[in-house]
């Protein structure tokens, strides 16, 4: 009987203490297994998306808007889903695109865009009148300040080095109040936070941003008076590529990226739910045994 | 030699028959990435060679590549552009006929001071550049922070505790305005360190950190979510671009 | 103070229901109009100019001007286009349209005289208004004017930013002063704060070391200061306890820094002789290669007693985690909100963000690190004074409160 007592506490304990490897694997198959499927998770358009989406929706054909690439390629996967996401709507409404980067690793992923999403999806957009390239540059907050008073003065050449005074699109901008939108993606500083102190508040210039999960809550505070909308992690982009599938019915049944990770992200999530509870229950067993080992010593 | 000495070596010409196969199939880049994917995951088995040869690779292409952006993107359009733009003109055509602005000495000379700091002996004068930086931002930000995240903050919480919408009442905006109301007065009084937290203000602190701990525990769960994207595109590099088992 | 806080529960109660009654008796009484349209025959008329403001603080070259134009003729008019000249009988220059349906324009000069659009401050413009119509037919306005503009040297929107700064500027200046002479300036125990002597007898029970990590801040950043404070304050705790101490660093300056504080500490202990520069030393300036590195240290040194203190970012989980594996107390710290739910999670104490601020000055009694806490409190104590009073006014419907504390810029 005691013998029987002691193998049975050691069980709790060796699960206690279960290598963390085991649950490494159990999260690698709970990321991996649906994505082999190809399966996707539709997610319901939550107010703080929906209203970006429509600002955007609002906009008369060609607008200026301002898409600001400020993340690199360790949050790639979180960001690009909402870059592309956005970037087909503003063609859809016939916006004219101007791409930036604060962040040095966002120019590569500026022209990844357009070639990706871009180019083959709409052909008919035109370089120079409908979008522009024009690259990063360095300068972090001080970098807005400026283009809040004066754009070119920091933009004087695109990012493949053509003067921008020959670029029609960029005949009329003097500053950044002639932005009807700017969108800022990213998810560190600088970034979306930057952009409501130094361009979004001083200039009354609305500003809608996409950003990575983790900053996501640090960010929310600015809505809705300093930010149209914002976009958080993973479900933001799903719940932003729900609202593109319902106003544009030509990307019904298409799986978005967006929504691919949202359902690795569903199971994965079980499965640390399960775990966190799991590991709970057992430590609320070994609780009580020592509580009651501890009274039957005392005794 | 011995066992463990042996399993090392037959691991390593796994690795390298599996890169020069990859390549064959696959091509260099995708090979590349791929392999450093598995080398960085795995670590998480426990910490060996290859894991440190992604690492090192890692810092060092990326201290590479933010060295060159600062000199092409920063120092020639930036500094030299704008000095003396003909200077420039065989990296970036487009400036050569831009008007010089002389008082880009500035910041070329503070830039210089904060040079002097490699300097033991002339290290000192790097702090009037860093002075000037550490002044100047301070004062940027001093000003911008306490409009947008202070004054505009206030002014973003002040708002009415009874929420009503089209069909009357709104409960769900009327319940949130109230939390939000509460949860950011009593967070003010938990920083709050010049009274003692007891009685009805220490009720007010335990009320703050108990909505600090919802707030934290939100921030993990979004954090996992953050994390697991990663791990979903790495996946999706592996399993899709690399292997082509997903379509 | 009780009594106090009972107040403001009572007024926003108060307030709410007052709120709830007004909306009631509102929604009640609204009824919809309806318009009806009718389309005109006869030609479009003439727009009328009725004023061209000057837009206020700003350094002028910019006017907004209004007309009027009777409404049945909306859905006829396509677009107004507008003009300026110097002079009633000048040369009109068409500045842009505006979409019909919409009785403004804002005009934005350039201040550049060389520039086509050069609008001069302080000289009569004169505008025109032509309505285009569906069929073609375009009509001009009589000429409006004259307008100026103007440039402001003070911009009245950011009175309370101004305020503002006045304010915190007199705290920080009056609580620093009032330190220097000497005035005890009371600061509320923190937890975290009482437990690092427990934590340090412990690890002298123990036998074992004290790990101490600053974090990857530089050496000007605000966090890590603070844990300067706080690590002088251990360092001597550590030297009059004859326990072992080890301090890594990510940054040069800061090891230098660290290796100041660390030997003055012990030397307040009395204890010179113990201290030797390898107690606080460089690892390297790589975020995750230092943290396998202390990593190392914790396996193979089993500390006692972990304080994290200072700037962290993504090596907090890591670092906090293997601590908590080889069973360490642990007293974390950090100004990064994101890195504080792992922290918290992982770690016996943490101090919460501003905490850490606030313990270094407790610790250090520092009269500028004093004077700036006490100054934030106030700080603090005006912001919920606004947030409450605020939202007492919204209730009552008195929204001029509000309109004062936004910025207007």
């Amino acid at each position: 009987m005691g013998n029987g007592h002691t193998e049975h506490k050691t069980l709790v304990e060796r699960l206690q203490f279960i290598d963390r490897r085991i649950i490494f694997v159990f999260i690698g198959l709970a990321v991996v297994i649906p994505l082999l499927f190809g399966a996707v998770l539709k997610e319901e358009t939550t107010p703080i998306v929906q209203t970006f989406f429509d600002t955007i929706e609002g906009l008369p054909e060609g607008s200026r808007v301002l898409l600001s690439f400020d993340y690199g390629p360790t949050t790639a996967p979180e960001i690009q889903p909402m870059v592309d996401a956005i970037v087909r709507q503003c063609a859809h409404r016939k916006s004219k695109m101007y791409m930036m980067a604060l962040w040095a690793t966002g120019d590569n992923l500026t022209g990844e865009t357009i070639e990706k999403v871009l180019k083959p999806e709409f052909p008919d957009y035109k370089y120079g009148t409908d979008y522009i390239n024009l690259g990063y540059q360095t300068g972090n907050q001080g970098l807005i300040r400026v283009l809040l008073v004066d754009f070119k003065m920091m933009y004087a050449v695109d990012a493949s080095g053509t003067d921008v005074d020959s670029i029609p699109m960029m005949k009329n901008i003097r500053n950044l109040k002639n932005f009807d939108l700017i969108v800022s993606f990213g998810g560190g500083s600088p970034g979306i936070k930057e952009w409501v102190l130094y361009a979004g508040d001083p200039g009354k210039i609305p500003v809608g941003g996409g950003c990575t999960a983790v900053s996501a809550p640090l960010l929310y505070p600015y809505y809705p008076n300093q930010l149209i909308g914002l976009l958080g992690g993973a479900k933001g982009a799903a719940e932003y590529e729900n609202a593109l599938i319902n106003a544009y019915p030509e990307y019904k049944g298409r799986k978005m990226a967006g929504m691919k990770l949202m359902m690795s992200q569903a199971v994965s999530h079980v499965v640390i739910m399960f775990f966190i509870l799991f590991g709970n229950i057992l430590y609320f067993i070994q609780r009580s045994r020592d509580k009651s080992r501890s009274m039957e010593a005392g005794r | 030699m011995n066992a463990g000495k042996l399993l090392s070596y037959i691991i390593l010409a796994i690795v390298v028959i599996a890169f020069v196969v990859s390549i064959a199939l696959k091509g260099f880049l995708v090979t590349v990435g791929a392999f450093l994917t598995l080398f960085i995951f795995s670590f998480l088995y426990k910490d060996n060679p290859y894991y440190k040869f992604a690492e090192h690779l890692f810092v060092g292409a990326s201290a590479a590549y933010w060295m060159s952006m600062g000199f092409w993107k920063t120092m020639v359009p930036n500094l030299f552009g704008k000095l003396y733009p003909p200077m420039v003109a065989w990296a970036v055509p487009a400036l050569k006929n831009n008007p010089a602005q002389p008082l880009m000495l500035i910041p070329l000379v503070l830039g210089i001071l904060l040079l002097m700091r490699l300097s033991s002996k002339a290290g000192w004068i790097s702090r009037w550049a860093l002075a000037f930086i550490v002044g100047t931002t301070a004062g940027l930000n001093l000003v911008r922070y306490l409009r947008s995240d202070f004054i505009q903050q206030i002014n973003n919480t002040v708002f009415s505790l009874y929420v009503t919408n089209a069909s009357g009442f709104d409960l769900g905006a009327t319940i949130s305005n109230v939390i939000i109301f509460g949860g950011v007065i009593c967070g003010l009084i938990y920083f709050f360190f010049s009274k003692e937290h007891k009685g009805a203000f220490g009720a007010g602190a335990r009320t703050g950190i108990i909505v600090l701990m919802i707030t934290f525990g939100a921030s993990f769960g979004y954090t996992v979510m953050a994390r697991i994207s990663l791990l979903v595109g790495r996946m999706q590099f592996l399993f899709g671009d690399w292997l082509g088992m997903i379509r | 103070m009780k009594d106090r806080l009972k107040l403001v529960v009572f007024l926003t109660v108060i307030a709410f229901i007052i709120q709830a009654t007004v909306a009631f008796a509102q929604s009640e009484g609204e009824t919809a109009d309806s318009v009806i349209s009718e389309q005109p025959v006869t030609p479009p008329p003439k727009p009328v100019i009725v004023s061209g403001e000057d837009i206020p603080n700003d350094n002028g070259h910019k006017l907004k001007l209004n007309w009027e134009y009777p409404a049945e003729w909306n859905d006829s008019i396509v677009r107004f286009e507008i003009y300026r000249a110097d002079s009633p009988d000048g040369d009109f220059r068409r500045l842009g349209e505006a979409a019909g349906g919409i009785f403004s324009y804002l005009d934005i000069g350039s201040k550049k005289k060389d520039d086509p659009n050069y609008m001069p401050n302080d000289q009569n413009l004169y505008y025109r208004v032509d309505a285009v119509s569906k069929s073609g037919v375009t009509v001009q306005s009589e000429i409006g004017g004259p307008f100026q503009t103007s440039g402001q040297w003070f911009h009245k929107g950011k009175v309370p930013v101004l305020i503002g700064v006045v304010l915190f500027a007199i705290f920080t200046i009056y609580f620093i002063r009032s330190a220097r002479k000497g005035k005890d300036l009371y600061i509320r125990p923190l937890a975290g704060i009482e437990a690092v002597d427990e934590a340090i007898g412990r690890a002298t029970e123990m036998g074992k070391p004290i790990l101490y990590v600053l974090g990857i801040g530089g050496a000007s950043d605000i966090a890590t200061i603070a844990s300067f404070t706080i690590l002088g304050r251990v360092a001597k705790k550590v030297a009059e306890y004859q326990t072992a101490l080890t301090v890594p660093c990510y940054d040069p300056i800061v090891m230098s820094v660290a290796q100041d504080v660390v030997r003055s500490a012990y030397l307040e202990a009395g204890r010179p002789d113990q201290y030797s520069d390898d107690l606080v030393f460089f690892v390297t300036n790589a975020q995750f290669a230092y943290v396998a590195g202390i990593n190392g240290i914790m396996v193979r040194d089993l500390p006692a007693t972990n304080f994290y203190l200072g700037y962290f970012a993504a090596e907090s989980l890591i670092l906090a985690e293997t601590g908590n594996s080889i069973g360490a107390i642990q007293i974390a710290g950090t100004d990064q909100i994101t890195q504080i739910p792992f922290f918290v999670v992982a770690c016996d104490y943490t101090l919460i963000g501003e905490e850490l601020y606030a313990a270094s000055a407790y610790l250090g009694r520092d009269p500028l690190l004093l004077g700036a806490l006490k100054a934030e409190d106030w700080g603090k104590a005006i912001a919920m004074v606004l947030i409450i009073v605020g939202v007492l006014a919204t209730a009552f419907g008195w929204d001029a409160f509000r309109e004062f504390l936004r910025v207007n810029l």
